[in-house]
This record gives C-alpha cells, sequence and structure tokens, in this order.
C-alpha cells in the first residue's frame, strides 16, 4: 500500500520547515495547533529549540476554537504575547487543524500586522506535505515582507539560501557553509537561517550572487532575481568530512545517492571526480527540481517504491542516511555511506560522530 | 511583556478558585514551548504519550492513521528497537482528508501490518489525531470492520490533542482503550489491579506488601504483564486500585462492562496523609494495616536529609512524579522553604494552594505553559535545591532531582526515595540529571 510505512517513520512535515526556516530571525512564531505539532516540531524538529531560548509557541487551539474560526481569539494572544517582548515580527504557522477548517491565513496575516503594528508572516503549511514544501514558503514570504529595498550590490558579498539543520544536519552547518564559500573568494556570506539575521534579509539586494544549497531554497531565489537582479547559482558547498573521506571507495561501483537533492549531486559530482566512468543516481523523498536532475535520478514516492528502488536498481552501493537501511532488503549487501539527513531521522553529525 | 509572570501562594489563595488570573490559565493566552514543558504540552511527545501508552497491550503494534506530521517524533520513540517494530503509519494526504477515503484503506492496511508481523500481533491500536476528530470519524465502527477483515482485534487510541482540556482528554481516553480488550471472568477475591500508569511502581513500593498482609495473591499491572494472556487475567480483579486521576474513566469503564469496582489512592507526600489513606483503604477492604515500620523510614529518610543539608529551600516543577502542590506542601510542613513552583493550578489542587498560603505566603507561583516565561530570570529566585526536570531547566546551576523516573514511586516509600536522592545529589554521589535530548538544556 503506497500510503504505508511498515519500516520507517513519516520525515520532517511542512510546518517543521517553516520553523526552522524562521527560527533564527528573532520572531515570535505561533504553530496553529493544539499543541501536538509544537511538541513534535520543538521535540524533534528543531534541534537548535535545546540549546537557546525561543519565542516558538502553540496557538492551544480547542476543539470549540476549531469549530467556530476564533481568528480573533489567535489575534489577541499573539498581541498579548509581543506586548513590550522586542520581538520583530510575528509567525502563524498552520497545521492540519487550520487546513480542515480552511483558515484564511491573509485575513490572519493582516489581522495580525493590523494588532501588533509589526510585520505578520504567514504560512499556510498542512501536515500532509514535506518540510521542504513548508521551508519553501517560509522562505518567499521572508524575503517578501522584509527584502524590500534595493541597495547597491557589494561585489564580495554572497547569500546563502535553503540552509537549515534540515538538510544540513550540524548545529555548525551556517559557518562550514560559510567557510567553504570565504575560500572560493567571497570576503561577505550571510547564511540566512544559520547566522544571517532579520538585518541582513532587510539588505539581501546587495548580495553579488546568491547560491541556493537546498531546493527548499530555490523560490526565494527566484523571486530575489527578479525583484532586483541577484543571479543564483545551485551548489553544495560543504558536506561532512566523513561523508567525503568514504567516497573514493566507491569509485567504479553503481551507487545511488538518496539526500536532499542539492547536497546528493554534490556527492555524486564528488564520486565521478574519482571515477567520471561510474554510474551515479540521485534520488529524493523531497523535492525533485527537474532542471538539476540527469537521465535516471528520480524521486522516491513511498516506502514500496524505495524498497523497489533499491532491490532491482543493481546498486553496489547507496549514500543516504543510514536509518533507511530498515527499509532495505536483508538478503542484499549494499556498500552504505551514512550521510544523514536530520529530516529523515533526525540525527545531527554531532550525535553520529 | 517582559518579565515572567508570577503570583505569591498568598495572593493567589485569596483571589479563590473561581478567579485564578488568566496568565496561569492555557486557555488565555498563547502556549510556550519550553523544554521544560514538552513532556505534557502534548499528547505524543515524550515519556509515555498516547502513541506509547497504546502500546502497554502486551503483544499490539500501532497504526497511526494521520497526516505525516503527527508520527514524526515516533522516531524518537522508536530508538527503542521493540518500540520501533511495533509502529506502523498509514498517512493521509490532502485528498483522504477532504473525501475520508483513507477510512476504507484502513482495514487492508491493517491485515498488512499484521501480515508483515514476524508474530502475529495480539492487537491492532489504531491511534488517530485531530484530522478525525474534526471530521467526526466513527473510528469504533472502522475498527470493527478492520478486525473482521484481519482477524485480530483493533482498537482506537484517540490522540485528540483539541481536547486535552475537555471531557475525555487523550491521556484519559487512551487508559481507557488500553485496558477495553479485557473480557469477562469469573472474579478472583485475591486478585487486584493497579491502574494508573504505563510503567510499573518502584518494586520497594509498600502497596505490594500491604495488600499482600491483607490476602491478596495476585497484584497485575498492565506493565508488568508479558503476554496478552497476562493481561487478560487483569479480567478476573476483585477490585482495581486507581493511583492515577486518569484512570477514573477507564476504571468505571471496568465496572460497567466487567463489573469490577474501584477505590482510588492520591499518589502524596504528606506522611500523615498516605497513612490515612491507608487506614481508608483498609476500611474500605475489611483489612487493617500494618503500614508503621513504612512511615517510620520514610520521617527517617526526612530527618535524615535534614541533619545533613539543613533546612533547603526548594523550586518545585510539575514535570515529575507528584503533584507539585502538594509535593510543596509536604516540603513546608516539613520545616523546608519553597520559593517557587512551576504548576497548573486547577480545582483538584487548589486546596493545596490555600494551605500553602497560610504557612508559606510568599511562595511564587508561576505556570511553566505561560509565554511570560519566555523572560524568566531565576536570579532572584532564593532557591538552593530544585526538584522536577522543569525546574531544572530554569535552574541549571543548581543541585536537584528530575523525580521523573518511569518506574513510579507512591506512598512512604516514594517519600523515602525522594530524599534518599535528595540526599545523593546534594552529596555528589550522583550527578544532577536535568538533560533534555541527551543533553544539558541551555536556558
Amino acid at each position: 500500500m503506497k500510503s504505508l510505512l511498515k519500516h520507517l517513520s513519516p520525515f520532517a512535515p511542512d510546518q517543521s520547515g517553516a520553523v526552522s526556516a524562521l527560527f533564527d530571525f528573532n520572531g515570535l512564531i505561533v504553530i496553529c495547533d493544539a499543541g501536538g505539532c509544537t511538541g513534535n516540531i520543538c521535540g524533534f524538529d528543531e534541534p537548535r529549540w535545546f540549546i537557546r531560548k525561543s519565542a516558538v509557541f502553540s496557538a492551544g487551539l480547542r476543539d470549540m476554537d476549531a469549530i467556530l474560526g476564533r481568528d480573533d481569539k489567535l489575534v489577541s494572544k499573539l498581541q498579548s504575547a509581543m506586548d513590550g517582548s522586542g520581538l520583530k515580527f510575528s509567525a502563524i504557522i498552520g497545521t492540519p487543524v487550520p487546513a480542515i477548517i480552511a483558515t484564511d491565513f491573509k485575513a490572519l496575516k493582516r489581522m495580525a500586522e493590523k494588532r501588533t503594528g509589526l510585520p505578520a508572516i504567514t504560512v499556510p503549511a498542512t501536515g500532509t506535505r514535506h518540510y521542504d514544501r513548508g521551508a519553501s514558503d517560509a522562505w518567499l514570504e521572508l524575503f517578501k515582507t522584509f527584502a524590500t529595498e534595493k541597495l547597491s550590490i557589494d561585489p564580495g558579498m554572497v547569500g546563502v539560501l535553503g540552509a537549515s539543520p534540515l538538510d544540513f544536519p550540524s548545529l555548525d552547518a551556517g559557518n562550514l557553509l560559510s567557510d567553504a564559500l570565504k575560500k572560493d573568494g567571497w570576503n561577505m556570506v550571510k547564511c540566512y537561517g544559520m547566522g544571517a539575521g532579520l538585518d541582513d534579509v532587510r539588505a539581501a539586494s546587495a548580495a553579488a550572487k546568491n547560491t541556493v544549497v537546498s531546493p527548499a531554497g530555490l523560490a526565494a531565489a527566484r523571486y530575489l532575481q527578479k525583484t532586483f537582479g541577484t543571479p543564483y547559482d545551485v551548489q553544495c558547498p560543504w558536506l561532512p568530512t566523513q561523508v567525503l573521506d568514504a567516497l573514493p571507495a566507491l569509485a567504479g561501483k553503481r551507487t545511488l545517492v538518496i539526500h536532499q537533492q542539492f547536497a546528493a549531486n554534490a556527492v555524486r559530482n564528488e564520486l565521478l571526480k574519482h571515477d567520471a566512468a561510474s554510474r551515479v543516481d540521485v534520488a529524493s523523498w523531497f523535492i525533485m527540481e527537474p532542471d538539476f536532475m540527469r537521465g535516471n535520478d528520480f524521486r522516491i514516492e513511498s516506502e514500496e517504491s524505495f524498497i523497489e528502488a533499491v532491490s532491482n536498481g543493481g546498486y553496489d552501493a547507496i549514500v543516504c542516511d543510514g536509518r533507511l537501511r530498515v527499509a532495505m532488503p536483508r538478503t542484499q549487501n549494499f556498500n552504505i555511506i551514512d550521510f544523514p539527513h536530520f529530516a529523515v531521522s533526525g540525527r545531527l553529525l554531532e550525535e553520529v560522530s | 511583556m517582559n518579565h515572567a509572570y508570577s503570583i505569591t501562594a498568598a495572593e493567589l489563595a485569596a483571589r479563590g478558585k473561581d478567579d485564578i488570573p488568566p496568565e496561569l490559565l492555557s486557555s488565555a493566552h498563547l502556549i510556550y514551548s519550553s523544554p521544560a514543558t514538552l513532556a505534557f504540552n502534548s499528547p505524543g511527545a515524550q515519556g509515555f504519550g498516547v502513541k506509547r501508552a497504546g502500546l502497554a497491550v502486551p503483544g499490539s503494534v500501532m497504526l497511526l492513521v494521520a497526516p505525516a506530521c503527527c508520527g514524526r517524533n515516533t522516531s524518537a520513540l522508536g530508538c527503542e528497537a521493540s518500540l520501533a517494530e511495533r509502529f506502523f503509519y498509514l498517512m493521509q494526504d490532502d485528498t483522504d482528508i477532504v473525501t475520508g477515503r483513507h477510512l476504507a484503506r484502513i482495514p487492508e492496511a491493517v491485515k498488512e501490518v499484521c501480515d508483515s508481523c514476524a508474530t502475529r500481533p495480539s492487537a491492532v491500536m489504531i491511534c488517530i489525531t485531530c484530522v478525525d476528530a474534526l471530521l467526526g470519524t466513527d473510528m469504533e465502527r472502522v475498527c470493527r470492520k478492520a478486525s473482521d477483515y484481519a482477524g485480530v482485534p483493533v482498537v482506537p487510541c484517540y490522540m485528540y490533542a483539541l481536547t486535552r482540556e475537555g471531557r475525555l482528554p487523550p491521556m484519559v481516553s487512551v487508559r481507557r482503550s488500553v485496558y477495553s480488550l479485557l473480557q469477562p471472568r469469573e472474579k478472583v477475591p485475591t486478585s487486584v489491579n493497579i491502574l494508573g500508569f504505563f510503567s510499573p511502581l518502584r518494586d520497594d513500593a509498600e502497596l505490594y506488601t500491604l495488600l499482600r498482609s491483607a490476602g491478596v495473591r495476585a497484584i497485575r499491572e498492565i506493565s508488568r504483564c508479558a503476554t496478552f494472556e497476562e493481561y487478560q487475567a487483569m479480567a478476573e480483579a476483585n477490585f482495581n486500585l486507581v493511583l492515577n486521576q486518569e484512570a477514573r474513566h477507564a476504571a468505571a469503564d471496568l465496572q460497567k462492562r466487567l463489573g469490577i469496582p474501584s477505590i482510588e489512592l492520591a499518589r502524596l507526600y504528606q506522611t500523615d496523609k498516605i497513612a490515612n489513606q491507608y487506614r481508608l483503604l483498609g476500611q474500605a477492604v475489611g483489612a487493617e494495616f500494618d503500614d508503621a515500620p513504612f512511615r517510620e523510614r520514610a520521617e527517617q529518610a526526612i530527618a535524615a536529609f535534614c541533619n545533613q543539608y539543613g533546612h533547603r529551600t526548594f523550586a518545585v516543577g510539575e514535570w515529575l512524579n507528584a503533584d507539585p502542590f502538594e509535593l510543596s506542601l509536604s516540603l513546608i510542613r516539613n520545616g523546608f522553604a519553597v520559593s517557587e513552583i512551576f504548576g497548573t493550578v486547577g480545582g483538584s489542587n487548589f486546596v493545596y494552594v490555600k494551605k500553602i498560603a497560610a504557612l508559606s505566603p510568599d511562595t511564587k507561583i508561576y505556570s511553566n505553559l505561560s509565554p511570560s516565561m519566555m523572560f524568566y530570570d531565576g536570579a532572584d529566585a532564593h532557591c538552593d535545591t530544585v526538584i522536577g526536570r522543569d525546574a531544572m531547566y530554569y535552574h541549571p546551576g543548581l543541585p536537584g532531582v528530575p523525580w521523573n523516573e518511569e518506574r513510579q514511586p507512591f506512598g512512604y516509600t516514594g517519600v523515602a526515595a525522594l530524599f534518599d536522592a535528595l540526599g545523593k545529589t546534594l552529596s555528589g554521589t550522583i550527578e544532577r540529571r536535568g538533560s533534555v535530548r541527551g543533553k544539558e538544556a541551555a536556558r
């Protein structure tokens, strides 16, 4: 059955992606739920929540709130929490409950802005989509809301779009990505969401270029290109050392790389450096942008299709989050290189190594 | 809002239970999410939420029928391999939610799950969430159909976070679910069930000894049942002892369906109240319990702690195996000070607030869930020891015990164990343990 998971557990949902994208910007984040979704996000999908104070709240919806659609009550609570807090904006993130009762997020945004006098962002996540969709929506809204002024371009400045712990499983990923780009000659790297703050978002038009490191950042990059003419490229300038160290042994092997698409593409590029004739396919459970796919690349639609692909793909090696091993046929002895993907397993490199 | 809201016990008692300030009522504000609140802010987040609790039936598996987001944190629960193999997911997409078509797939999914298990499960627990609460799904009917199709008992578990403050909150409902598979049996006068928790009482709990002294031969807890057959034997009980009020509904259901009456005991830390409770239990079951040695041991533990460490000043949280207000009252009555309590005030524990107010009027009461807790600064708290995992989060530099272990403390031995643990922490025999996600939570 396509929608049945018998070996794996569900991956990070869109509301987690949205919170992850907005977490680092000193805003008040309200998850429009009854409490369970907030527990999942904070307790599992946002590792930064454990190590710093953050303004993440549950709307604490109850059955009558859902039945009566008490948006005014929600906005009053939001205003009360914002008053005097020093927070710079509010964000309201959807979950299955508002999706079912068809909450008007545009109206919520207007109401919140009017009541607080500060910008508001809404992301109508539904809980049925993966994290990258929610992150993509949140990045786009963030830049639409705050990157409104055209500034003169700083030729040494590059913006990094699409970085979050869900895509890059290290709390230090922002620095690691930035360091890699500085080695390429950039003297100012703004890694949005993992280091760069709200003022940097406001000054996004000053970047000479944006580098998109995961498909979740692509919509924002396209928006910034369209609005300010900022060009963008797609690359993943940093990969974990333990993954890079393991790749030479795969030279000449038929390999499947499973991760977020741009990181997986970067692994492929590294493998092809060792043996250009290798067959390396890329797959992902998440967004697969057609412009960045090669011939045999594919999107994994279900656990069933994952098992089918690894069973019959003729692969010798698989580079993927090691937690996927539980769904692989035990009769096949793949060479598996563990590349943790937080959105899949909730594992950080810091905890693995 | 730029400071954490608190109210003194005296002020709160003066207002009365019908005039609790909105800052202490979770329905009146956004709910702050901090590592201090994770365990009880979400019915599935940590510890025994609905998902893990539903698997209390031995040999059962769980099929979560929900959008993927609802099952996400089960990855964390599933870190324990034995649990991971018992969770399955039927994920709802947007079309399922609009049309309800996922309901038709449940029987087939249940069968596929059963067929994929190395050992046929004793039951399949179907966990459903806010989505089906809003859709008004008749899951009882769906479960009957799935049971007929797959040839296995199928039981609904309602993880309806939306109803957390309603008549049947998720953790009340799931307790009924896990006992719902018990079938009528002939009663055995010497059998008793203990209801309320999903993990056993501490092995040294005097309750076992006292019951045995009254002639009880079989004391059953669901968490000690290794097999489905052992679980089924719970149906022969002469009476149920309810140790957690969240099990009242389950006990009432067992009385109605199986004719098993129940007696409710509270977890207390005031030794004179514990004694009184055992006296009343004895009267109810026609026995006289000799609880004096246990009481003496508990009071010795308190005295020994006091002699060694003096009259400490405590901060008491609510993420622990106690009612924070009753525990605080117990500490105050034993000569200690309580400078602050992080707790949820309600009708059932307001009586303790009033007693605390009489003895320690300046004790500050905070709500963990108040948005203002974002600004909590414990610098002027004047406490030197903390109890409760949430209190440890607020006071990372102070010695303390989380006191939220899965083995449940109860009665005098619980009191003694608490002071023993506090003594060990203060003496440095055991390290302060307040970590969340395996590392110390930063403030």
